[in-house]
């Protein structure tokens, strides 16, 4: 089987000749290739090498387009910081839209103009090109949550669903329909699955993640549905009080951070949801050695059931040795 | 009297306005301000640790609490140092260099605060030199060093490293977390103390300038 063919297989519920495998790597992938990441992150010819030379080296069953969460943000005109050699970040002391009122002035970016989410639309293309037949082709899109906390503020978001909800849900609405529109973007340029990051969503307890946040997240994975490709939620930090609600956003791979084990993510849902993860990336991945990676993963494998995509909690951190790495292929490799 | 369990309450609930206005009127009922921290603030932000630690509370509520507490040591701060009150111990926080993440420094420098701390916030990016210059003027004795990132994890030891240089390093204690930091990496970078969780973080900052 392909990479493609086997993780599609896998999302189907249909045997599998070996498990897919899908660590995330972003740093890890511009240190293989001996580019600083600044460069990674702003030119998708940079990265689209990266990621097949990546894919290429351990034989991961997939490439990505995901590289930091300041595309959409940038765009926009948010501040962002940008560094030599690690992602840019967005800049929370001068927010988008630190003054509420800013919101209603806010139009969705124009995805046919230069820019850094049309960046990630040609790498999408790209990777298409050179991995697409034999690869997943993964593009990426921001949360609703994630996404308002990138323009609002992640600390001032927090306090916002307490003081004005109905300025949230016009937020989130915004965010929505801007990430469905970057979303068709990358499948019209050949993406074969689309990655939904949504960390700051790890931060709310139960209640409000379904008050507030789950239903937008079933809305952007709805709509990222209906375009023919599947979806890949991944929530960073530590879910396990709203993992019972992740189950429900209609995506088709869950992908989790270390903190929430595989089995209880299981417990909370189907049988047949395909789980994705998630040993811890420093301690264990970064951190361990290739025998304390196989168990772990063993231990991942065990507690999730024959619905599991192989994989770290999240980034493969950088500075991974790459036995570690192979270690997880060969783990992948050496079981269906 | 006024009723002060209010106060504890308004704190608890993230109820800024109530909390502000308790406080008023335990000013004005003569309720000295060590008693309105000690007994009352102190004691409502270790509840909403607790809360947070068995995940009765999450990120939202902490802050709207930490918020209630900010508008009361708002009315009581300078009374406070009127009195000459002394704090638990002095604080200097940051999020270090290369890294803008500040949510997990602001929710720990805001159970310091609750717990009785002076602290004096450098926000996120905050170069090494920052931290000597707050050190110094502040006559901070204790060092709390933020970063989420694998990669800026590093600035945490240039930040311990600058202190030593500067002549600082006996002076203060050092304490670090984050997600991506471990007890094994704060033995590794010099460190006094390592805590994986805000409420945790109280605790050990005690015991360290207790020590």
């Amino acid at each position: 089987m392909t990479g493609k063919e086997r993780i599609l297989a896998k999302l189907r519920g249909e045997p599998t000749d070996s498990l897919p495998l899908m660590p995330i790597t972003m740093m890890f992938a511009a240190d293989l290739a001996g580019v600083p990441y600044g460069d990674y992150a702003r030119d998708h010819r940079v990265l689209a090498d990266a990621q097949v030379a990546v894919a290429g080296r351990f034989g991961f069953d997939y490439v990505s387009a995901i590289s930091d969460p300041a595309r959409e943000a940038s765009d926009l005109g948010a501040t962002v910081e940008w560094f030599d050699n690690q992602p840019p970040a967005i800049v929370e002391s001068r927010a988008l839209l630190d003054d509420k009122g800013k919101l209603a002035g806010l139009r969705l970016p124009d995805l046919s103009a230069p820019g850094r989410m049309r960046d990630r639309v040609e790498a999408v293309r790209l990777l298409a090109e050179r991995a697409g037949a034999t690869h997943i082709v993964e593009g990426w899109v921001e949360g609703p949550c994630a996404m308002s906390a990138d323009l609002r503020g992640l600390n001032t978001l927090m306090l916002d669903f307490f003081d004005d909800p109905p300025f949230v849900e016009a937020l989130f609405d915004f965010t929505v329909r801007m990430e469905v529109e970057f979303a068709r973007a990358q499948v019209e340029a050949g993406a074969t699955l689309i990655g939904v990051g949504d960390a700051a969503a790890s931060l709310v307890g139960p209640k409000i993640y379904t008050q507030h946040v789950l239903p937008w997240e079933q809305r952007l994975i709805a709509a990222i549905r209906a375009m023919g490709v599947p979806v890949r939620l991944h929530i960073c930090g530590n879910t396990k009080r709203i993992v019972e609600g992740m189950g429900q956003t209609g995506a088709d791979i869950i992908d989790l951070d270390y903190p929430t084990p595989l089995g209880h993510a299981r417990h909370a849902m189907r049988e047949t949801q395909v789980l994705l993860g998630n040993i811890d990336p420093v301690r264990d991945l970064r951190d361990g050695t290739p025998e304390s990676v196989e168990a772990a993963l063993g231990e991942c494998y065990r507690q999730a059931g024959a619905a599991y995509i192989c994989g770290a909690g999240c980034e493969v951190p950088r500075g991974t040795p790459h036995a570690n790495v192979e270690a997880m292929a060969r783990f992948a490799r050496g079981r269906r | 009297m006024p009723d002060l369990e209010k106060l504890h309450e308004a704190v608890i609930e993230g109820d800024w306005k109530a909390a502000a206005a308790a406080t008023h009127a335990a000013i004005a009922a003569g309720v000295p301000p060590l008693t309105i921290v000690t007994d009352y603030l102190v004691r409502a932000m270790d509840e909403v640790g607790r809360r947070f630690e068995c995940e009765e509370y999450f990120v939202p509520e902490m802050l709207l609490s930490a918020r209630a507490m900010k508008a009361s040591m708002e009315i009581v701060r300078p009374l406070l140092a009127a009195s000459g009150a002394e704090p638990v111990g002095r604080v200097v926080i940051g999020t270090v260099k290369g890294d803008l993440h500040d949510i997990g420094k602001n929710l720990v420098a805001s159970m310091l605060e609750g717990g009785g701390f002076e602290v004096i916030d450098l926000g996120a990016d905050v170069a090494p030199e920052r931290f000597i210059e707050a050190v110094t003027a502040r006559h901070a004795n204790l060092v709390a060093l933020s970063a989420l990132l694998t990669v800026t994890m590093g600035s945490m030891k240039t930040t311990i490293d600058a202190l030593q240089a500067a002549g600082l390093r006996e002076k203060v204690k050092i304490m670090v977390g984050g997600a991506p930091v471990t007890q094994q990496y704060a033995d590794a970078i010099g460190a006094d103390g390592f805590s994986d969780s805000a409420g945790n973080a109280v605790a050990l900052a005690r015991k360290l300038v207790a020590a």
